[in-house]
């Protein structure tokens, strides 16, 4: 059975809001959802373990062959579901581009072997922060419902 | 400390096939990590379970790919 969160946060959002919030916020940086709905431990251990996932891919792979939205479109779509991991490491790729551009520094490609190991590793950490948003909205809106289940039924009235 | 940065960032690590295998174990672990971090009710009982399912993940994957690698050197 999947735990509930015990208590949406007490912001002064409306309950509606709460779902969406909690999804963009694991959207951004894997965990963050889980901390603001009062599961710290649960959201860090998610956080380290994509967050480290995701930057041992471009450790592997170098970040010019690991994340490259026009090479690999369907891997880049993946990694976007780790979105605050894969807009850094598209920047720095960027960054890189037009440093080489701009002083001739040459950039030496990946090895095919490599950067295959690296984009598994950042699309995968991707696809399991898209497991964790679903989750992270599964316990927003299940949560009252979970707990009106629980509520003993009243007698009707004839 | 630039340096490192910038040898993190763009040198990719150069890989022996038999390495590459390897790479296949942390992966596996931080998917077995992530999946029972979300399923475990109590946050004390991932470790465990994660390691449980890492077990089965890394000898189901090696045994498909035998199966497979067997189906193969039969059928060619």
């Amino acid at each position: 059975m999947i735990p509930r969160t015990t208590g949406l946060p007490k912001d002064g959002l409306p309950s509606a809001l709460h779902a969406p919030l909690a999804g963009a916020l694991t959207w951004w940086l894997p965990g963050l959802g889980h901390i603001y709905l009062g599961q710290r431990t649960r959201g860090l251990v998610l956080m380290v373990t994509i967050t480290a996932t995701f930057w041992s891919g471009i450790a592997i792979g170098g970040v010019r062959d690991t994340v490259d939205p026009d090479k690999r479109k369907l891997w880049f779509v993946a990694q976007l579901c780790s979105g605050g991991n894969t807009v850094a490491a598209y920047v720095l790729n960027l960054g890189v581009t037009s440093y080489s551009a701009r002083t001739g520094a040459p950039v030496r490609p990946s090895h095919w072997m490599s950067a295959d190991v690296g984009v598994h590793y950042t699309g995968i950490a991707g696809l399991l922060n898209l497991l964790v948003i679903f989750d992270v909205v599964g316990r927003v809106d299940s949560g009252p419902s979970h707990r009106r289940a629980k509520r003993p039924l009243r007698p009707e009235s004839s | 400390m630039t340096t490192a940065l910038t040898d993190f960032v763009l040198g990719a690590i150069e890989l022996a096939p038999a390495q590459r295998q390897l790479l296949m174990l942390p992966l596996c672990l931080s998917i077995a990590v992530v999946y029972k971090t979300m399923r475990c009710d109590s946050v004390r009982e991932v470790p465990l379970e994660s390691l449980v399912l890492w077990g089965t993940l890394v000898i189901g994957m090696y045994a498909v790919g035998i199966g497979l690698w067997v189906l193969y050197s039969i059928m060619v």
